[in-house]
């Protein structure tokens, strides 16, 4: 699937944040699972879970697998993210996919350097207050301003605020 | 020689020395007493016959009428003017502002003056007499006409007995004082019999009771309020007082002297509540008018139009509020809108007191405004309309931009709407859990700009 799935865990956790959701689902893949622990180190997710179908209890969120995983479970998988709300707002309003399957849009150190000094670059719009990026590097993803304290660039994969 | 004589030429006849003497005239004249023409005598009959003083019945009469202040003012009125003044000095005024008729106001003519109001207005708080008020009225109106004897006021017996019998019953009593009580008491009688009978010849006629002129008079001039029977001048109930409680000062304005003549209408005494602004802070607000247009509602009886105008105020240092109001009145609308717009001031959002947080974008109707901060020295890149209320508002570093409709009133709210909504990173950084520092404040000591 590649950066498809990374496209529609963008819409499906857009979608889910402005429903109000406290708690959602995403396919248990390991970009996911990258992607999605990427937002909690930004602080914009509250809990990253591996569980089964059925969500799994609140004390369970603590831990990040309710379960080991099994050659008999492995295909029943799902990453939790629990969603957060601040003064009756969610934390993560948008986010947008950068890169599509079409288009794989990717960002060298400096052309980030500028990004984030809120510059734009090619296709990159600098980015505005609350706005933050995320990519795909040889590091895993990371935050732009990781990517740029470890001065690795990489694919953009969305654009988050 | 002129009217004025200068006070220098005074100075130099030196008369000042000796202070203005008394200038002695050519002709001397002679007094009219010494030539027999007055006579202290005359005049003092003639000022007693003309201008009496009130008598002690006069002036009890006159308490009758006038309450004791106008009594004192009246005595003093007559203490300040001489009797013999008024002989000797009197006269028939014959000068171009005399009066044109004669008379020193003592008496009412009824065709020259108004009707004389001397009787109390009617009693504010009477109303109509309820059931028992009623009856106690009617007994009242009936006691006058004393019907009968008056009972229990008749002498008996014992009064008749020396002091020692009187504790002592009848049957006890010596057949002398008996007998001489017996006696007395029917003297008494009698007496008493043939008074009542005298009392009562003038009563004959009517039998004794109200007659029909009395029941007359009760049904037309006796009083059907509780107001004791008051006669009055007018029928009319006294006017409003001018200050009637619960609407005193809703729709007149004390002028506040701590205004300092500025608000003498009284049009900002409300906002003044309001805001808790003075008068003066609420002049010195900067404030245009942003649209003005000509709408109309079409009705039965044709178009009504009316001018909606929208204004925008703000202090210059951080506040903003626009106003739209409609009215038939061009300049009534105005004011509306003005104070509508110094009402819903609200502090908007500033970067270091020159720009605005990020961008913000904004939607109303087809129109979109697009606003984004900018560094130090920028200036205001805007429309004309976001220039005025960025001025207001005290914003000098602007970038913004109207990609679509560009309706005056909509551009207006989209505007107004954007400064309000900014981002606060403040939030965002409690919302994220990260520490968020304005590099802008750490480098150079914060300073600058």
């Amino acid at each position: 699937m590649g950066i498809a799935s990374i496209t529609n865990a963008c819409s499906h956790l857009q979608n889910a944040t402005r429903a109000r959701l406290g708690l959602t689902s995403l396919p248990s893949t390991k970009y996911n699972l990258r992607l999605a622990l990427a937002l909690h180190r930004a602080g914009l997710v509250s809990s990253v879970t591996r569980g089964g179908p059925r969500p799994p209890p609140p004390e369970a969120l603590l831990a990040t697998e309710v379960e080991p995983v099994t050659a008999d479970n492995v295909a029943t998988r799902r990453l939790w993210v629990g969603l957060k709300y601040w003064n009756n707002a969610p934390v993560m309003r948008n986010l947008a996919p950068v890169s599509k399957p079409s288009r794989l849009v990717t960002a060298t150190v400096p052309e980030l350097a500028k990004v984030a000094r809120g510059f734009p670059v090619g296709p990159l719009k600098g980015l505005n207050l609350g706005e933050t990026l995320f990519l795909s590097t040889d590091l895993g993803v990371l935050e732009v301003r990781e990517a740029l304290e470890r001065k690795v660039g990489g694919l953009v994969l969305c654009r988050v605020s | 020689m002129s009217v004025a004589r200068p006070a220098a030429r005074r100075l130099i006849s030196g008369r000042l020395a000796s202070g203005p003497a008394r200038r002695r005239p050519r002709f001397a004249n002679v007094r009219a007493a010494d030539m027999g023409l007055m006579d202290e005598s005359q005049i003092d009959k003639f000022t007693k016959e003309k201008f009496p003083q009130y008598t002690k019945e006069e002036i009890e009469q006159l308490r009758t009428r006038y309450s004791p202040e106008q009594i004192a003012a009246l005595e003093a009125g007559e203490a300040a003017i001489n009797p013999r003044d008024l002989t000797v000095q009197g006269r028939l005024r014959s000068d171009p502002y005399a009066l044109p008729y004669i008379d020193d106001f003592a008496e009412n003519q009824p065709i020259v003056d108004k009707r004389a109001r001397n009787k109390e207005a009617p009693d504010p708080n009477a109303r109509f007499m309820n059931l028992d008020e009623f009856t106690e009225d009617l007994i009242n109106w009936a006691d006058k006409f004393q019907q009968g004897d008056v009972t229990g006021t008749l002498k008996t017996l014992v009064d008749f007995v020396p002091d020692e019998f009187k504790k002592v019953p009848e049957g006890r009593w010596t057949k002398e004082v008996r007998d001489d009580a017996q006696r007395a008491f029917q003297r008494y009688l009698e007496g008493e019999v043939n008074k009542q009978a005298k009392k009562n010849e003038g009563f004959l006629e009517s039998e004794s009771g109200p007659t029909d002129a009395d029941v007359l008079q009760y049904i037309l001039e006796r009083s059907a309020m509780t107001d004791g029977n008051r006669t009055t001048n007018s029928s009319l109930a006294p006017a409003l007082p001018s200050k009637v409680p619960g609407v005193a000062g809703l729709y007149k304005n004390a002028i506040d002297p701590e205004d300092g003549g500025m608000d003498d209408i009284g049009i900002y005494q409300d906002l003044k509540k309001r805001t808790g602004l003075t008068v003066r802070a609420i002049l010195n607000l900067h404030n245009k008018c942003l649209v003005r247009r000509w709408v109309s509602n079409q009705t039965r009886l044709g178009k009504v139009g009316k001018t909606s105008i929208v204004w925008v105020a703000g202090n210059g240092d951080g506040w903003l509020g626009i106003g739209e109001a409609k009215s038939t009145e061009p300049t009534i609308a105005a004011l509306k809108a003005r104070l509508l717009a110094i009402r819903n001031m609200r502090p908007i959002r500033r970067y270091e007191n020159r720009t605005i947080y990020g961008s913000v974008t904004s939607k109303v109707s087809g129109t979109v405004v697009k606003m984004s901060a900018r560094p130090p020295g920028f200036g205001l890149r805007v429309s004309h309309r976001i220039f005025e209320m960025c001025r207001a508002a005290g914003i000098s570093d602007l970038a913004a931009s109207i990609p679509r409709s560009r309706n005056p009133m909509n551009s207006v709210k989209a505007a107004y709407h954007a400064l309000c909504n900014q981002p606060n990173p403040d939030e965002i950084a409690i919302g994220r859990g990260k520490k968020l520092v304005d590099v802008r404040k750490v480098y150079y000591g914060g300073a600058v700009h």
